[in-house]
């Protein structure tokens, strides 16, 4: 019976720590490679209401009985770019596909982390830099070789209130741009009636986009920041006088709420709202951000893209890796699914789709004038400028912080975080 | 009992190593060496690297803590004194909340009143909710156009874009969010006084403050102890309430340390990793060095 008790706590205890380790091990097969053979792991960070219209291209790729199935692995975004070093680095579980922000490539090539696709693309004649938006399809080439494939190419824009413009301005959108001054004279009406003409939405997109309509660069060199100058000094002054003159929302407003409640004209927000936006009972249409000029060629708009990358990895052999680019490619061709989550996407297949060139979105592919506005802003330290805007740029564009402090501090936070980093030393 | 010296005969004989009291506690050590004891090793080595969380980490010595505490020149000066200073603020305003308010709520429902039970569990509630979750609620509370506060107290105030009503905001979303854990152990506290106290003191004629001063307080010491220092703990290490719920502003008035270090570390540009660890540890330091001042004070002393 002593025994037995004795025995019963050994193997109780053995017990515990064995479904211990068999958890973790679990765990890294829900998101690692190895597992089957002929499986291709594909990480993306859409786990939002995208996710469900990428698991449904996935599964009708899958349905084509590819050599390569395609197994979604789709994580938070922040919990995905955690875990890409530390994978990478443990050489084990390296995803066979991933999707990352444009923002990030130079990054990871600077980092020697990326495979190229130079060797294989012999064998896919359409995927090449005309099929795709120019854009997009340049981002991935870094230093003449192609780290990476777009997926989508996706913009911030401007929604805008069609009876509210009715009343205010009626011709504000023959062009197709509602210019900063045409905002100012609806900003002078609608104020008297309580209503909002331009709304104070995500900073980050819509300083970098006037920013680079008034000639500012982030670098000049690529590696050292340009950011405290007269081009800063004029985005900001801009957003000060609106805010001053009621021209748009108050400080704490939320100015997607409001706009969804017919208080707002104008609201710059990014294509991927349009989901929430169609919710509401407004009458809605989108258009280009906010400009200076009506001149479509001198226009910017703020993009970002999805591009599909290989990380190194070892047990990513030939066959696999041909596996993983037979997915891109038919991606190439099978992208409207993508465009019903409401993005854009990078192949040009898409404009001979007559659902598509009904969507919202598409103003900003179907005319290649259209195409050139669309700006991604791939300075290789982004992220640091970006971590700054949305830390104050709210503060400086309600004037609780001064521009010229702003500035300065932008230009020395991301300076001295630039000189942690080894990659430039090499 | 019996069984027990039987077994470690049998050890006994069989080796010298009695293995009984490994077996109790193997798994928790095990799991404390896992995930604590290694991770704050690799964390410390990581304090006096320059890393990027991809190539080798470069050692640096003490040179990243010269950086943070000494350079005035330095953004990560700079970051560390305001996230410092903001998270001692934060856990000053917060953590004496976070005390008397569970205190009074379990005062009140040991009386036992009405529906005391639904009452109980709808305080408790709220600890079970995910951060996010809570932030999003009180988001809407706090809006300024369309939040119920304003509305009810027809007030006009940006609750998180001004200060001190950032600070307010933060505590107020903190307290309902904690105070669940605290109001249970005073709970259970406050029903194993024994009863004769209290009514030696009523044949006294003692008042009900004094009962509570006298009595109530002073039989809970060691749980009051217990709960402040890890309140202190805890609160020491707020991130998510600030980060959603007022985004560190207005003009990085409620950036706690903790945003710092982890868009240092993890933020979407490189990592900046032996700084935000040295960081980290460096707060760790000040929260041992608190909880160990108040264990001071508040000890029995006998």
């Amino acid at each position: 019976m002593k025994k037995m008790s004795r025995l019963l706590l050994i193997l109780g205890t053995l017990g515990l720590v064995v479904s211990l380790f068999a958890g973790c091990g679990n765990s890294t097969k829900k998101t690692g490679a190895g597992g089957s053979k002929n499986e291709i792991t594909f990480w993306n960070p859409f786990t939002g209401p995208d996710g469900k219209n990428m698991q449904a291209m996935i599964d009708a790729y899958n349905k084509t009985n590819p050599e390569y199935k395609i197994k979604n692995v789709s994580l938070k975004e922040t919990d995905m770019y955690t875990k890409i070093p530390t994978v990478v680095n443990s050489k084990k579980n390296i995803p066979d596909v991933t999707i990352v922000h444009a923002e990030r490539l130079k990054q990871y090539k600077d980092n020697h982390m990326l495979t190229a696709y130079d060797d294989y693309l012999s064998d896919y004649p359409k995927m090449t830099g005309e099929n795709y938006v120019t854009e997009a399809w340049n981002i991935g080439n870094i230093e003449n070789k192609r780290y990476s494939i777009p997926l989508d190419i996706h913009t911030f824009g401007l929604y805008y209130n069609k009876d509210l413009v009715e009343k205010y301005l009626p011709n504000a959108l023959d062009d197709q741009i509602v210019t900063f001054d045409e905002i100012k004279e609806v900003g002078e009406k609608a104020q008297k009636e309580n209503i909002a003409s331009l709304g104070v939405s995500w900073v980050k997109p819509n300083y970098l986009s006037l920013y680079a309509q008034n000639g500012g660069e982030l670098s000049k060199d690529g590696t050292t920041p340009t950011l405290d100058n007269a081009a800063g000094k004029k985005t900001y002054k801009l957003w000060n006088n609106y805010v001053k003159e009621g021209y748009t929302t108050k400080d704490g407003e939320d100015a997607t709420q409001l706009f969804l409640t017919g208080k707002v004209v104008f609201l710059p927000e990014g294509i991927w709202m349009q989901n929430q936006i169609k919710q509401s009972k407004i009458n809605w249409g989108l258009t280009n951000a906010p400009q200076l000029s009506a001149d479509l060629s001198q226009a910017v708009n703020w993009s970002s893209s999805h591009q599909f990358v290989l990380f190194n990895s070892k047990e990513r052999n030939k066959a696999k890796t041909k596996g993983v680019i037979d997915f891109i490619d038919w991606v190439r061709d099978h992208s409207m699914e993508w465009a019903k989550s409401g993005q854009n996407p990078a192949s040009l297949s898409i404009l001979e789709n007559e659902e598509y060139k009904k969507m919202p979105q598409a103003i900003f592919l179907l005319d290649p004038e259209e195409q050139k506005t669309l700006k991604i802003f791939d300075y290789k330290y982004n992220g640091y400028v970006s971590e700054y805007l949305e830390a104050h740029g709210v503060d400086t564009i309600f004037g609780t912080e001064s521009i010229d402090d702003s500035l300065v501090n932008m230009q020395k936070e991301v300076t001295d975080k630039i000189a942690k980093d080894k990659t430039n030393n090499e | 009992m019996k069984a027990v010296t039987g077994v470690n005969k049998l050890t006994k004989k069989t080796s010298s190593i009695n293995i009984t009291p490994w077996l109790f506690i193997g798994p928790h050590l095990l799991i404390f060496l896992i995930f604590f004891l290694v991770p704050i090793g690799f964390g410390i080595y990581i304090s006096f690297t320059e890393w990027d969380l991809i190539s080798q980490p470069d050692f640096v010595g003490l040179a990243n803590y010269k950086e943070i505490l000494f350079n005035h020149d330095s953004i990560f000066y700079e970051q560390f004194q305001t996230g410092l200073k903001n998270t001692f603020l934060f856990v000053l305003f917060a953590v004496p909340f976070c005390i008397l308010v569970p205190l009074f709520l379990a005062t009140a429902l040991h009386a036992k009143p009405k529906f005391w039970k639904i009452f109980q569990s709808l305080f408790y509630m709220p600890s079970l909710f995910a951060i996010s979750a809570v932030v999003i609620i009180w988001k809407l509370m706090f809006d300024v156009t369309y939040g119920p506060i304003n509305h009810l107290f027809q007030l006009n105030t940006l609750w998180l874009r001004n200060q001190p009503y950032a600070w307010v905001s933060l505590v107020i979303v903190t307290v309902w969010w904690t105070i669940g854990g605290n109001m249970v152990i005073y709970q259970a506290a406050l029903n194993g006084i024994p009863k004769d106290y209290y009514e030696a003191a009523d044949i006294d004629g003692a008042s009900g403050m004094q009962k509570f001063l006298k009595i109530t307080l002073p039989s809970m010491k060691s749980q009051i102890l217990y709960t402040v220092v890890l309140t202190t703990i805890s609160q020491f290490n707020v991130y998510g309430q600030p980060l959603m719920l007022t985004g560190g502003g207005p003009t990085n008035s409620t950036r706690v340390l903790l945003m710092n270090i982890q868009q240092n570390a993890f933020g979407s540009g490189q990592s900046i990793a032996g700084i935000a660890s040295a960081m980290a540890i460096i707060l760790g330091v000040c929260i041992m060095a608190v909880a160990s001042l108040q264990f001071f004070f508040l000890r029995d002393k006998k």
